[in-house]
């Protein structure tokens, strides 16, 4: 009897929170202040860390910025100091999980407890699999998914003892669904999302309601990490690449409104709901008529020559 | 623009054909193919499932090739097998040179034991070579070696947390590196990736080993594309996402108690019989309990809160906890024994 009662009062529960996520969409939450708040960045130096620091400046929180590039992630700081908060700026490398609790220890002992982790820092190997040079492949996952775990460990334990923190993991729509010849960044993508919807499951089951967290899967954003990625060309006006200060403003809304998850642009949740729901062939068919099977040929190429017209500069 | 619309109506045909077709499976069992003769190489087949299925290709009279960490599981499975071929022994008859009919013993397989830690390259990378030269070219590959670090996040060592990941996500580049540039040479070949449920979605408490799954799902799915767009259609892949299989790995795991009875933990011979059914009609992937896809379809339509109602009601969200608890209580256990 007990048991009926309670399915019952679950379905309510599911119900309401459909309707919620419904009206978000045309509501936007009043966002949340973080003024104060110290927010650490990875991967300051690149285009969204960069933009993703100014957002937050702008919020008034004060900054910590990691990057393995010194001097990217210095003019970032110093963009970021013109808005007028304290912002400190350290080299780190994700791949080494020393470098990460390393500097962890200075932010603790330098700047104080980071009540928002925005792990952002993302490389992708950019060669078809079996050319691929190993140590590519494992430089993908160590700094798109096992970061995650150093730097969660680092900064979690104190966000839990005061019961308030943020985690944000910037993932990627191929962290929903894949495509041919990104089988590293796939794999990486794929496992921040089960490390994210895992460690949020965890917060909830121990009741740490102040420590919210946020996924983003944003689709290709225009920053030249993916640059020669093409869908098909009748498709391409639809769906084009997502402008870098869109995609971080959108990320901010949800952010700062506590979302749980945010895919940019919201078309991208068709493919992560065909995924699940279309038999596989049916979901390479579809894909074969978006042109998203070979969308990577193009980018691949990109890279392969840039590399060896790298080589040929340095002989 | 014309031909974009009609390309449109026919890839709306083609999907509806495609759920037809899947249906139809569940109806009418498609013919499973032989590989009696092929060669398949088993990570993990040791314990657990890689032991279920090292059996089950035995059966079927393929030369198996397993890989474990551990020698004396690794032996022990190559006997089991062994048994198996010398059971399912049928000669043939055939013409004998002075006329009359005589029964000759058909192809014999065999099998062959490696030590290997596929959670370092070097070690998977080097006894690729050796199988090559020792046994052969490699036909089907069974991604299925996994463990779990059984701690809490952040009570959890560093070294367990990169163990899982090595083992249950970089494991399979290597081992795909290693043996599929043959498979595309002869346009021949089949990989398995043995995931998990916990690939799907997630629950508290195995944030390693849910990160590692997800990860090996990635890969194989973005591998399966890049084989489909290659148009090698002679190359097979097959994902495999169980439901919690009663191995003992996570031992301890329970849902609410009401609902377990409709949600018992999987028998491991289930779980394969029901894997090898797919790998043989070439299926590109299974779940085990079919319930499983309902359940990766309500996750991706669902808002997060509404997920986490659900989970509490069915006791999903602390499910892993007496799992957790038991392998913190046996640690301990091992502690006091060793005096520390």
């Amino acid at each position: 009897m007990l048991l009926v009662v309670e399915l019952l009062l679950m379905l309510i529960d599911v119900a309401y929170f459909i309707l919620r996520a419904v009206v978000r969409v045309f509501f936007h939450p009043r966002p949340k202040s973080v003024d104060g708040e110290l927010c650490l960045i990875t991967g300051a130096g690149g285009v969204l860390g960069r933009l993703f620091a100014l957002e937050f400046a702008k919020e008034g929180a004060r900054l910590v910025l990691w990057d393995c590039d010194t001097v990217a992630n210095e003019r970032t700081a110093q963009l970021a100091r013109k808005q007028g908060v304290e912002v400190r700026a350290y080299t780190v490398d994700l791949s080494k999980r020393q470098s990460v609790y390393d500097a962890a220890e200075r932010v603790r002992a330098e700047v104080g407890d980071v009540s928002i982790l925005v792990n952002n820092a993302g490389v992708v190997a950019g060669r078809r699999l079996l050319e691929c040079p190993d140590e590519l492949l494992e430089r993908t996952l160590l700094v798109n998914c096992h970061a995650l775990f150093w730097t969660t460990k680092a900064f979690l334990p104190q966000m839990k003892v005061r019961n308030h923190g943020h985690i944000v993991t910037i993932a990627s729509a191929l962290g929903l669904f894949t495509t041919a010849c990104v089988e590293d960044y796939c794999a990486s993508k794929f496992g921040a999302v089960g490390f994210h919807e895992s460690l949020a499951h965890e917060l909830r089951v121990e009741n740490n309601d102040g420590i919210k967290t946020t996924l983003v899967c944003p689709y290709i954003v225009d920053t030249g990490m993916f640059s020669g990625c093409e869908i098909r060309k009748e498709i391409r006006k639809l769906i084009p690449p997502l402008q870098p200060l869109y995609t971080v403003q959108r990320s901010m809304k949800a952010i700062l409104g506590d979302q749980e998850m945010i895919c940019i642009p919201r078309i991208i949740y068709i493919p992560f709901i065909a995924r699940a729901l279309l038999p596989w062939d049916a979901n390479v068919v579809v894909y074969r008529f978006l042109g998203g099977d070979k969308c990577m040929l193009p980018f691949i190429k990109n890279a392969e020559t840039k590399t060896s017209c790298g080589e040929s500069q340095a002989s | 623009m014309m031909m974009i619309i009609a390309e449109f109506f026919v890839v709306i045909l083609k999907v509806l054909w495609a759920f037809v077709t899947a249906g139809a499976r569940w109806v009418v069992r498609p013919k499973e193919k032989s590989v009696a003769g092929q060669v398949c190489v088993i990570t993990g087949a040791g314990s657990g499932l890689g032991r279920l299925f090292a059996k089950e290709f035995a059966r079927r009279r393929a030369v198996l090739v397993l890989w474990d960490i551990n020698s004396q599981s690794n032996e022990e499975t190559a006997e089991m097998v062994r048994q198996i071929y010398h059971e399912t022994e049928t000669p043939i008859a055939k013409d004998g040179p002075v006329g009359g009919v005589e029964e000759v013993p058909a192809f014999q397989p065999q099998v062959y034991t490696y030590v290997c830690d596929v959670g370092k390259r070097e070690s998977v990378y080097s006894t690729a070579e050796k199988v090559r030269r020792e046994v052969g070219e490699v036909d089907i590959l069974i991604n299925n070696a996994g463990v779990v670090s059984g701690h809490h996040l952040l009570e959890c060592p560093d070294e367990l947390i990169e163990r899982t990941m090595v083992v249950n996500c970089h494991a399979h580049f290597w081992t795909t590196k290693a043996f599929l540039p043959k498979m595309l040479e002869l346009n021949h070949g089949h990989i398995v990736t043995v995931a998990s449920s916990l690939g799907l979605f997630s629950t508290a408490g195995v944030e390693d080993y849910c990160a590692s799954k997800f990860g090996a799902i990635g890969f194989h799915e973005s591998l399966s594309h890049e084989i489909k767009a290659s148009e090698k259609d002679g190359i097979n892949m097959t994902l495999v996402c169980p439901y919690l299989v009663n191995t003992g790995m996570f031992k301890g795991c329970r849902i609410r108690k009401e609902i377990e009875p409709f949600l018992p933990p999987l028998s491991p011979d289930f779980c394969v019989k029901q894997a090898m059914r797919a790998i043989l009609t070439d299926q590109p992937m299974v779940c085990t309990p079919r319930i499983i896809y309902m359940v990766n379809f309500m996750k991706s339509i669902l808002p997060f809160e509404a997920i986490v109602c659900m989970y509490r009601f069915l006791g999903a969200d602390k499910c892993m906890y007496p799992f957790l608890a038991q392998r913190k209580e046996a640690m301990n256990n091992n502690e006091a024994k060793n005096g520390i």
